[in-house]
C-alpha cells in the first residue's frame, strides 16, 4: 500500500485565504457571478416586501410620480408660471421627475445599504456588493415601469394635438439613463461607506438631496437661469443630464457636447470611487456597524 | 481522507472599546488633529497600560494567537464561556469579520448557520424565503428546486408554505428555517448555538441530521455550543477559548475536563478576607460560602447521584437576635427548584456558621446556582446574596445520548418497581 506523505501540513490545494487586508476590487467578477441567484432573489425580495398589504401594490410605482407631477404642475406653472418653452407643463415635469426618481432613489437606496441589511451582513457571507447592485437592479426596473407611464402620456399629448415633438435624437435617452443610475449608484456607495462612521452624514444627505432636486433643471430649462448663477448649473453634473433627456423627447433646449462629457466623466468618476471605496472598507468596517 | 482543509495561523481580532468609531465624527477630526498637527501620539489610546494583555486602553483583543488545523471529515467543537472569543472565531472563519492579524488557508465551500433564518423576511411567504434563505447559505437556484420538497417536509409546515412567515408560530418558523440549512451540501459546515432552539422532538432530528453530514456524508463540521453534551455527542475534538487564547485543543475528551475543571472553580467558593470588602449591611455580612461535593474519589465532579454540601459562615454584628437563613437554588432559566428555610436561630454578635447538605439522587443535570438570604427580626428587609454559589451536575451515565435530555427540573430515585401480577386469571 502507498502511503502519500506530505512533508508540511498545508491543504492539498488552497482555495480560498482568509486575509486581514481588504482589496480595492474586492470580489472577483467570477464570485460575483456565482451569487446571481441571490441578486435576483433579492430585487424581487424587496419589490414584493415593499408592496405587502398596501392595497393598491406596485400600482404605487406609477402613482406617485403622477401625483408628485400634479403638485408642481400646480405650484410652478399654475402659480409661479415658469415657462417650460410651450412643452405642455404636464409631460415637462414628468420627463424630468422620472429621471430624477431614479437618481435620487438609487443614491439613497444605495447608501442606505449597510444600514438596511445589517442583520444580514453580520451573519452570513457573500460578495457585499450583491446588495447594493440588487438596489441598482430594483431601481432600473421601477425606472422602467415609469419610464413607460412617461411615454405614454408623450404619446397622449402628442396624439391630442397639443404639442408637437421633435423625436429625432431619440436614441439620446439610454446614454443620459445609463449616466444618471450610474452616477446616483456610484454616490450612494461612497455615502453609504462615510454613512457607516458617521451616521449623521445620512442625515444630512436627505437634506442635500432635496434641495438638489431644486437645483436641476427638472422644473425649468437651463435657458431660464439667470446669467449671474449659470455657473453654478454648469458645474452640476446633472444639469445636462435633464437637458439632454428634454430634448431627446422633445427636440428643445440647448445641448452641447462638453456638458455631456463632463457628465459622463464625472459619471466614471463615482463609479470606480464608490466601488474601490465600497470594497476596500465595506469589510473592514462591519465591526463598528 | 486525512487532508487539511483549514488551516488557521495566529488569529487575531482586536476590537475598539468605548466611543472610537460609534459615529462621531467631530471626536475623528480632534484626533487627527491632535496627531498629525500637533503631533502628539496616541493621546486617546494609550491611557492605560494594563499588565493584562487582553485588555489595553481602549483596545480589547477578542482572539490572539489562535492557530489550528482542520483535517477533511473531522467534527470540531469550539467551547468556552461567554466573552472568551468564540463567536469573534466564527466571524472570521464565516468570513463576516476580518482578523486583525493572521491568515487562514483552505479549500471547499463554506456555509455558516449562525443564527436561524439568515435572510428570512417577516412579509413574503415560506417558498420565498426557502429561496433567499437558501441562496444567502450557499446553495443555487436548481440545488433548492431538486430539494425543494425535501426541505418543506423535513420542516412540517405543510399547507402554511404560501403564508407570510410572520404569520407562522415561532416553532414553526425555526423548524423552517433549519430545514434549509439542514439541506445545504458544503464541504465545510460551521454550526452556531441554532439548536438551542425549537422543540427538543425536532432538535433530536437536527441532531441526527447532523450526525449524518459529518459521519455518513463525511462532512466537516464546526460546532460551537455552550451545549456540553451535544459538543461531547457530536465532536471528535475540541478547541477551548480562554480570554481569547487557545486553553485547551485536541482530542474531544481532556479538553472538555479542563473546560468543565475551570468552570466549576469559578463559583464554589467565595471568601472574603476582611469584614469591610465582605457584601452585606450592618447587620450580617457574609464571610464565606462554599460548596464541597461529598464524593469519595478525589476528583471533585458532581453527577446526578452526587449529594453537595453547603458550608458557609457570617458575622452578626449585634447581640440577641432571631436570624434564620435561607438557600434558594435556581436553574438557569431562573426556575426556583426550592426554597429552604433554617431553624430560626438566637444569635450573639460574633461569628456564626451555617450548613446544608442536598442529597444525591434529587438534582436533574444541569447548570444551578444559589441564593442565600437571612431574614433578621431586626430589620424588615431581607438581606441577599444573590447568585452567591455556582455549579454544573453532570449526567451519571456517560454513554447517554446528548439529545435525551432527562426530563423533570428534579431526577429523585423513589422506589419503582414491576413484578408479574398474581391474580389475572379473570382475563384469560
Amino acid at each position: 500500500m502507498l502511503k502519500i506523505i506530505t512533508p508540511t501540513s498545508k491543504p492539498a490545494i488552497v482555495e480560498w485565504e482568509i486575509k486581514p487586508e481588504t482589496t480595492w476590487l474586492g470580489s472577483s467578477l467570477k464570485e460575483l457571478f456565482l451569487y446571481k441567484d441571490l441578486l435576483l432573489r433579492m430585487v424581487r425580495k424587496d419589490f414584493l416586501s415593499s408592496y405587502q398589504q398596501t392595497l393598491l401594490g406596485p400600482l404605487w410605482i406609477i402613482i406617485n410620480p403622477l401625483l408628485t407631477v400634479l403638485t408642481y404642475v400646480l405650484i410652478f406653472s399654475r402659480v409661479l408660471s415658469l415657462s417650460t418653452e410651450g412643452i405642455p407643463a404636464f409631460v415637462f415635469y414628468l420627463s424630468g421627475i422620472t429621471l430624477w426618481n431614479l437618481f435620487s432613489e438609487l443614491l439613497l437606496g444605495t447608501s442606505y445599504v449597510f444600514s438596511q441589511n445589517i442583520d444580514i451582513f453580520s451573519k452570513v457571507y457573500f460578495p457585499r456588493l450583491i446588495a447594493p447592485l440588487s438596489t441598482l437592479l430594483l431601481n432600473l426596473y421601477r425606472f422602467g415601469i415609469q419610464f413607460i407611464i412617461f411615454l405614454i402620456v408623450l404619446i397622449y399629448t402628442y396624439s391630442s394635438g397639443q404639442a408637437v415633438f421633435n423625436i429625432r435624437y431619440v436614441f439620446l435617452a439610454i446614454p443620459i439613463v445609463i449616466i444618471t443610475a450610474g452616477m446616483g449608484f456610484g454616490a450612494g456607495l461612497i455615502f453609504s461607506v462615510i454613512t457607516i462612521k458617521y451616521k449623521d452624514v445620512l442625515n444630512l444627505l436627505n437634506v442635500l438631496v432635496r434641495l438638489l432636486m431644486f437645483v436641476c433643471p427638472i422644473f425649468f430649462t437651463l435657458s431660464a437661469i439667470p446669467e449671474k448663477i449659470k455657473w453654478f448649473a454648469k458645474i452640476n453634473p446633472l444639469s445636462s443630464l435633464f437637458e439632454i433627456f428634454r430634448f431627446a423627447f422633445f427636440g428643445v433646449g440647448q445641448i452641447g457636447i462638453f456638458s455631456f462629457l463632463y457628465s459622463l466623466l464625472c459619471m466614471f468618476f463615482l463609479m470606480i470611487t464608490g466601488i474601490l471605496l465600497f470594497n476596500k472598507w465595506g469589510d473592514k468596517l462591519i465591526d463598528i456597524i | 481522507m486525512s487532508d487539511v482543509v483549514i488551516k488557521a495561523e495566529n488569529i487575531s481580532k482586536q476590537f475598539q472599546l468605548g466611543e472610537i468609531g460609534t459615529g462621531s465624527l467631530r471626536q475623528d477630526i480632534n484626533h487627527w488633529w491632535q496627531k498629525n498637527i500637533l503631533k502628539k501620539d496616541n493621546i486617546f489610546y494609550a491611557t492605560d497600560q494594563s499588565e493584562n494583555s487582553h485588555e489595553k486602553g481602549n483596545q480589547f483583543w477578542a482572539l490572539k494567537d489562535v492557530s489550528f488545523e482542520i483535517k477533511e471529515g473531522e467534527t470540531w467543537g469550539i467551547i468556552g464561556r461567554n466573552g472568551s472569543g468564540k463567536s469573534t472565531l466564527l466571524k472570521i472563519l464565516s468570513r463576516i469579520i476580518k482578523p486583525t492579524y493572521g491568515t487562514i488557508k483552505g479549500r471547499g465551500k463554506i456555509s455558516s448557520l449562525l443564527e436561524v433564518g439568515t435572510g428570512f423576511h417577516p412579509e413574503l411567504t415560506g417558498r420565498e424565503n426557502i429561496f433567499i434563505s437558501g441562496h444567502m447559505l450557499g446553495m443555487n437556484k436548481q440545488e433548492i428546486l431538486k430539494k425543494f420538497d425535501e426541505i418543506v417536509d423535513f420542516s412540517g409546515i405543510g399547507a402554511f408554505i404560501d403564508t407570510p412567515v410572520k404569520r407562522y408560530s415561532s416553532g414553526m418558523y425555526v423548524r423552517l428555517a433549519f430545514s434549509v440549512a439542514a439541506h445545504l451540501e458544503p464541504d465545510i459546515l460551521i454550526v452556531d448555538e441554532v439548536l438551542a432552539v425549537g422543540d427538543t422532538e425536532f432538535q433530536k432530528k437536527c441532531i441526527s441530521k447532523l450526525n449524518d453530514a459529518s459521519g455518513k456524508e463525511g462532512r466537516t463540521v464546526i460546532f460551537v455550543s455552550h451545549n456540553v453534551q451535544a459538543i461531547s455527542n457530536l465532536c471528535s475534538n475540541a478547541i477551548l477559548l480562554e480570554k481569547g487564547n487557545v486553553a485547551a485543543i485536541g482530542n474531544i475528551k481532556p479538553v472538555m475536563n479542563s473546560y468543565l475543571g475551570a468552570l466549576q472553580k469559578q463559583r464554589w467558593l467565595q471568601t472574603f478576607n476582611t469584614l469591610k470588602e465582605a457584601p452585606g449591611n450592618e447587620l450580617i455580612r457574609l464571610i464565606y460560602i462554599e460548596l464541597i461535593p461529598q464524593t469519595l474519589t478525589s476528583v471533585s465532579i458532581i453527577n446526578i447521584t452526587t449529594p453537595i454540601k453547603i458550608k458557609f459562615k457570617f458575622h452578626h454584628a449585634v447581640n440577641i437576635a432571631k436570624v434564620t437563613a435561607d438557600l434558594l437554588l435556581f436553574n438557569t432559566s431562573g426556575e426556583c427548584i426550592f426554597d429552604l428555610a433554617s431553624e430560626p436561630f438566637t444569635c450573639n454578635k460574633g461569628f456564626i456558621e451555617g450548613e446544608c447538605i442536598i442529597p444525591g439522587n434529587f438534582l436533574n443535570d444541569g447548570v444551578y446556582y444559589f441564593t442565600l438570604y437571612f431574614a433578621h427580626d431586626a430589620s424588615t428587609e431581607k438581606i441577599y446574596f444573590e447568585e452567591c454559589l455556582l455549579f454544573e451536575v453532570a449526567d451519571f451515565n456517560e454513554n447517554a445520548s446528548g439529545s435525551d435530555k432527562w426530563w423533570g427540573l428534579v431526577r429523585p430515585n423513589f422506589p419503582f418497581t414491576l413484578n408479574a401480577a398474581t391474580n389475572s386469571k379473570s382475563y384469560c
